[in-house]
């Protein structure tokens, strides 16, 4: 294969009016020295006018290989392969999805697609969030939901119209659905663009970067189609065939509501750390170097999805533990 | 370099490369199509390049960004670009604007006699002689691939679902569908017009048989074909995306359904990426992930010739000139060269 690097890809999502052009205009026009092309949505707002920008139609493709988990965005591999063949190198591309797109396709296309994982990599899911208009609309969209929870990165924008308490209150909403994103609150979207663009969250050894203490989640909701999150510790090590058992056949048969899931896995005779990571029924693991010395080997597990009260996490989870 | 490193580069050449002469315009090579006795190349930096034996290329700045498609057109080339621009070239540097879509990308050219077709979006625009205003087919998704047969009468157009055939009867487009689930890509009629095959955006192609629309699946590639080309009297259809060129029949009433395709120019661990028949013989030029090239007939016993060695970067295009004297490779780093096939000449 080529010995060119890969690309990275930022996916941006957020509702209508949240400020994702506003953080657009600025990757387009500050002095950065670097070269970005955005991919924007011919249904998006208005108002940017650039060499480096490309409509896109968000089309969703479902691939033909009997995976119901397989939608792809089907533009974007088509886009990403020509901006391959430019003669100018590209330090990164920002794609736009519209508000009421759902962001898996658009994460799924760079695992799926041979071409685009060659060329490019994801690098992280920022999500530009209406600290006004949140709440409400995480009550009347679930595709708010939905962009929450795949979040790597959440700009809490507009924060300077809400009140300190009300921005605690988003937060903590927040929070119960994506306990890994990164928050960072912002007035017209004013954080430093290496804190949005090439973080690298997709690479597995930012996996490791998982706080280990998280509660085992004990949560309250409204709804069933709630999207959630769970996290499990143990402090004795799993048993490598009865994990791959039960994870294996989880994201098979609930892929479809895991929205993302995470994992640091300490497995009985084993020297080295596993990570893995997945969007829905599609994982990357890999083992991940040796354990730090004198700290805990713990393994650590974290999902965000809906229905996952039903899916037994708990106790699938506790059964891979080694006799 | 140090002196004995560069001979054994040296050795290492092939015929080819030894007396054809070696281009390096540093941008991919995008596409390549044949002019009478020049070859011209489109790359991503927007430029259109007129290869000829025995000259420097004659460089036109075409488009901003990146070549998309391109295709011949009387005496001149049609290109897309992703500056939006569709364009007439002539080699002597002309440029005619066809139209401009502004920020929406010219991703499909095609071409028959005076008739001139370019994809843009979900929708394909036809310019027909002596008519400023196009005519236009819709479709239900973007179109990733277009195709006249050979008399000029039917127009396949590719897309998510499967392909779109129009008829032209008394200047009215009528279409027909041909589905398949899947988003499909490249398109291609067969030389006598019975079957359509793309190149999907799974590891596969998939083909109808026109009159009856029965379904030919053609699995088992372990990577994405990005080219096909039809080769011999048979015909077959050659195509890239495994270590082999795959060459499926198309003779018989039943064509490739239910047989084995036949496997030649095998290149190691090395993906084919495209491929281009030899005219009017049965054999195949096939360019490989790492930049060389084989020239295999379709025939398993017989050993395939190399024609370029390995350069690193990925063969993007092959096009041979019209009375099958000069070959042109180009790669994915901008690497070209332009040879003479046979020795005498």
């Amino acid at each position: 294969m080529e010995n060119t690097s890969q690309v990275p890809v930022t996916v941006l999502t957020g509702f209508l009016g949240a400020g994702k052009t506003t953080l657009l205009n600025r990757i387009l026009t500050e002095q950065h020295g670097r070269k970005y092309a955005v991919i924007v949505n011919e249904f998006g707002e208005q108002g940017i006018d650039n060499d480096l920008v490309v409509d896109a139609d968000e089309e969703v493709f479902e691939m033909n290989n009997g995976c119901i988990c397989c939608t792809v965005r089907g533009d974007l591999i088509r886009i990403l392969s020509g901006l391959m063949k430019r003669a100018d190198k590209l330090d990164a591309i920002i794609v736009e999805t519209t508000g009421l797109a759902d962001p898996a396709p658009v994460a799924q296309t760079f695992f799926v697609d041979q071409d685009v994982a060659d060329r490019t990599k994801l690098d992280a899911i920022v999500t530009v969030a209406d600290a006004v208009h949140l709440s409400s609309q995480l009550v009347d969209h679930h595709e708010a939901e939905e962009q929450i929870a795949f979040a790597d990165v959440i700009l809490l924008n507009k924060v300077e119209l809400v009140e300190d308490n009300d921005i605690v209150k988003v937060n903590d909403r927040i929070r119960k659905i994506n306990p890994f994103a990164k928050i960072i609150k912002t007035t017209r979207c004013d954080a430093p663009l290496d804190e949005i663009v090439g973080l690298n969250a997709f690479s597995l050894d930012r996996v490791l970067d998982i706080e280990p203490d998280f509660l085992e989640s004990d949560h309250d909701h409204e709804h069933d189609d709630d999207v959630t999150s769970l996290s499990f510790v143990s402090d004795t090590p799993l048993d490598m065939d009865k994990f791959q058992d039960w994870f294996g056949n989880l994201l098979r048969t609930k892929g479809q509501d895991i929205l993302r899931s995470k994992g640091i896995l300490n497995f009985k005779g084993e020297e080295e750390r596993y990570v893995f990571q997945g969007v829905h029924m599609l994982m990357d693991a890999s083992p991940m170097g040796p354990w730090p010395k004198g700290k805990d080997r713990s393994s650590r597990v974290v999902f965000i999805g809906r229905d996952l009260d039903n899916m037994n996490l708990k106790e699938g989870f506790e059964n891979c533990k080694s006799a | 370099m140090n002196a004995d490193l560069e001979k054994l580069q040296e050795s290492n050449k092939t015929e080819l490369e030894r007396r054809g002469s070696i281009f390096n315009i540093g941008a991919p090579a995008t596409e390549a199509v044949t002019i009478r006795d020049q070859i011209a190349v489109g790359f991503g930096d927007g430029t259109v390049r007129f290869f000829q034996s025995g000259s420097d290329p004659k460089t036109v700045k075409a488009h901003k960004g990146v070549v998309l498609s391109m295709t011949n057109y009387e005496d001149h080339v049609l290109t897309g670009g992703d500056d939006g621009r569709f364009l007439k070239i002539s080699s002597d540097g002309n440029i005619e604007e066809i139209f401009n879509f502004g920020s929406k990308w010219v991703d499909c050219v095609a071409s028959h006699k005076d008739t001139k077709v370019c994809s843009s979006g979900k929708t394909v625009y036809i310019w027909t002689k002596n008519k400023d205003k196009p005519q236009t087919l819709e479709h239900q998704s973007t179109v990733a691939g277009l195709a006249f047969d050979n008399k000029g009468k039917r127009l396949a157009v590719s897309r998510y679902g499967g392909v779109t055939v129009w008829k032209l009867n008394n200047n009215k487009w009528t279409a027909s569908n041909f589905t398949w689930k899947g988003s499909h890509g490249t398109v291609t009629f067969s030389p006598d017009t019975k079957y359509i095959v793309t190149a999907m955006q799974e590891n596969q192609i998939h083909g109808w048989r026109i009159n009856d629309k029965a379904d030919l699946a053609m699995r088992g590639y372990p990577s994405k074909i990005k080219s096909f080309t039809w080769v011999g009297d048979t015909p077959y259809l050659v195509t890239s995306g495994s270590s082999d060129a795959v060459c499926w029949p198309f003779d018989g009433k039943e064509g490739p359904m239910g047989r084995k395709p036949i496997v030649v120019a095998n290149c190691g661990k090395e993906l084919a990426t495209f491929v281009k028949a030899l005219n009017g013989e049965k054999a195949v030029f096939t360019g490989f992930t790492d930049g060389s090239v084989l020239l295999a007939e379709i025939d398993e016993s017989k050993k395939p010739i190399m024609i370029r060695s390995s350069t690193g970067s990925e063969v993007s295009t092959i096009a041979i000139s019209s009375d099958n004297s000069q070959i042109l490779i180009g790669d994915m780093k901008g690497s070209i060269l332009l040879s003479s096939l046979w020795a005498d000449n």
